[in-house]
């Protein structure tokens, strides 16, 4: 039966192609919609869940939130670096333990704790460079080489699209410099390249903060964004945003609520007001902020998929139509309603099974290139990435493209051969 | 095989009725059915076959009532023990005449004697052709070969010979009329043309009472 089946597909060929074409394009644009939607809304809240508190200046919390942890818009402005050290002696903030649960120690044997800074200053060939410290990298694995110092200067880890895309190997040196061109003189060392995250990490140059710091000091000052519209650069002791992670959710909250709207002052006398917020909420504000325009892409998607179903089932029955007439002969000649359902039912199996795992494959590789457009929203997306609403989806396109063929044997064998 | 037809009748689409005699076909013997076009030759055929409904009567096969067996019934029948050859073929265009002739093993039939016939009525050479590509002669012989190809117990032939010549088309009939008493099969050949009377056992003419 099978043999006969694959027989009479490879009569009409022409026919057989168009049609698995027709079913691929519809099922797969359907699996990209949602496959999209799902990774956009999971990779922007992902991102949020792993720091419990931000601080930066005083300004927009989402945009200190997307700057900070999606790499995206520029940064509110600069503070003192000496916020740091406040923070590293609250007992509301974690301290980082090793494997073994013991509490890591720096150089001088004071406890480390959760306080990671973040300033963002340069480009290199148009990634961005950000100035932190390993306690960024939590959660994250080296695909080549190690981790920079945090005792030591002029090193960087790369992500990894930057190193693909710049062929950036372990001990090359790099030039940073302004979006303006003005390229500083002195290279940073890269020292490592970052797993490929399918996040904003993969299209960053990480480096100590200290490095940032270096690079701006000699004749070179920024004149740090104090005023609307301007950029706003990390210059010498001086941060855009401290990452902070908390005993627990409560003490957040405190951490929170005490560092907003604090003023503090640098070694000028000039003075500072910082903004402290929780990411997670921020992020989820966005997003019920932008939740009729979520709701608007899930209805399209919804809309899209409806409509495939649709076209998927026209193209099957205008098969079936046109296999009408052999049904007919081979009911004269005496073959079963039985075996000549079990025939198309083969037949538009076989069609249906090409085009669902073409789709899947189309989905995926077109995956790539929508992935291109979100890079800007801090979301890489994971063409490998499968959710299990996508098989129930492909099991649905398999069916529809088989259901039709039961009704239409259904409906020709009711009726007299002749 | 014995079939009988008794009071058969069928009223078409169009309201009108053909109303036909009783008839008795037996095993081993050949029937002419003459008639004029219309006049119901083929639907008899086909009622018979089991793919047309009469509107009243009975066929009786071996005794059994076949107008009253499932759909299913008769497509089993109709596999198993006819063979019929229609007037415009019935062969699937796109395929090549072997698979033309090898769909029957959907249902199991041994289609092992396809070679012999192919070579017997000269189209050996066609066999792995696209049947659109042959004429209506070479069709007509393919579908000869697919409805005898399974020792069928009943032949029902519907114009075989429409698209042969003489020569070919009166040797297709003796081989037909042959095999019937050989094979002991039952024998009904539906045609216009009355040069092959001498050939059959039983001519009948179907003048059929017909009404509007």
């Amino acid at each position: 039966m099978l043999k006969f089946a694959v027989k009479n597909l490879l009569i009409k060929k022409l026919n057989v192609v168009l049609i698995i074409v027709s079913i691929m394009l519809s099922a797969g644009t359907a699996l990209l919609a949602y496959n999209t939607a799902e990774q956009v809304s999971d990779g922007i809240t992902s991102t949020a869940t792993y720091f419990s508190a931000i601080i930066g200046p005083d300004g927009s919390s989402t945009q200190l939130v997307m700057n900070t942890m999606y790499f995206t818009d520029e940064p509110l402005g600069t503070f003192p670096a000496d916020v740091m050290y406040t923070l590293q002696a609250d007992s509301r903030v974690a301290t980082v333990k090793d494997e073994n649960g013991k509490v890591k120690k720096d150089g001088d044997g004071v406890d480390m704790k959760y306080v990671v800074p973040f300033a963002m200053a340069d480009s290199y060939n148009g990634y961005n460079v950000v100035g932190t410290s390993t306690l960024f990298f939590e959660g994250k694995t080296l695909k080549d080489g190690e981790w920079f110092d945090d005792e030591s200067c002029m090193q960087a880890v790369v992500g990894y699209e930057v190193a693909r895309a710049n062929d950036l190997a372990v001990g090359q040196v790099i030039y940073t410099g302004h979006a303006a061109g003005e390229v500083h003189a002195e290279g940073i060392t890269v020292v490592g390249i970052l797993n490929q995250t399918h996040s904003a990490y993969d299209n960053i140059v990480f480096t100590q903060v200290e490095t940032l710091w270096d690079l701006h000091e000699h004749g070179e000052e920024e004149e740090a964004g104090e005023g609307e519209g301007e950029h706003a650069h990390a210059h010498e002791g001086s941060l855009c945003a401290i990452l902070v992670k908390t005993t627990n959710p409560a003490t957040a909250m405190s951490l929170v609520n005490s560092y907003n709207d604090k003023t503090v002052s640098d070694t000028d006398g000039d003075t500072f007001v910082l903004q402290a917020c929780e990411p997670m909420s921020v992020v989820r504000n966005v997003l019920n902020d932008a939740n009729s325009t979520k709701y608007i892409v899930y209805v399209l998607c919804g809309i899209i998929l409806v409509m495939n179903i649709l076209v998927i089932c026209i193209i099957t029955l205008l098969n079936m139509n046109y296999s009408a007439k052999e049904i007919r002969l081979m009911r004269l000649i005496g073959v079963s309603m039985k075996k000549i359902t079990l025939l198309y039912v083969i037949e538009n199996g076989i069609i249906g099974l090409f085009s669902t795992v073409l789709a899947f494959l189309t989905s995926k590789l077109c995956a790539g290139l929508v992935s291109e457009y979100v890079q800007d929203m801090g979301v890489v997306l994971n063409r490998f990435k499968v959710y299990p609403l996508e098989f129930a989806i492909m099991a649905g396109i398999l069916v529809i493209t088989v259901l039709p063929t039961l009704i239409c044997t259904k409906v020709i064998g009711e009726k007299d051969a002749v | 095989m014995k079939i009988e037809c008794k009071n058969l009748s069928k009223i078409y689409k169009n309201e009108s009725e053909i109303r036909y005699p009783d008839f008795v076909f037996e095993s081993g013997k050949s029937y002419l059915l003459l008639g004029t076009s219309g006049c119901g030759k083929s639907t008899l055929l086909n009622m018979i076959a089991g793919v047309l409904s009469p509107s009243a009567g009975q066929i009786l096969i071996d005794e059994e009532n076949a107008v009253e067996w499932q759909q299913k019934k008769k497509d089993l029948f109709r596999i198993q023990n006819i063979g019929y050859i229609y007037q415009d073929f019935k062969l699937i265009d796109e395929m090549t005449v072997l698979d033309n002739i090898d769909i029957l093993r959907l249902e199991h039939v041994d289609t092992a004697k396809a070679p012999k016939l192919l070579e017997k009525l000269g189209i050996e050479e066609q066999k792995n052709k696209r049947v659109k590509h042959l004429s209506g002669g070479q069709k007509q012989r393919v579908a000869i070969v697919r409805a005898l190809v399974k020792n069928p117990a009943i032949v029902l032939a519907d114009e075989p010979t429409g698209n042969l010549n003489f020569e070919i088309g009166a040797a297709v009939i003796e081989d037909l009329v042959k095999s019937a008493k050989s094979d002991d099969t039952v024998l009904i050949v539906v045609t216009h043309e009355q040069k092959f009377a001498p050939y059959f056992d039983e001519v009948i003419h179907i003048g059929g009472e017909s009404r509007a």
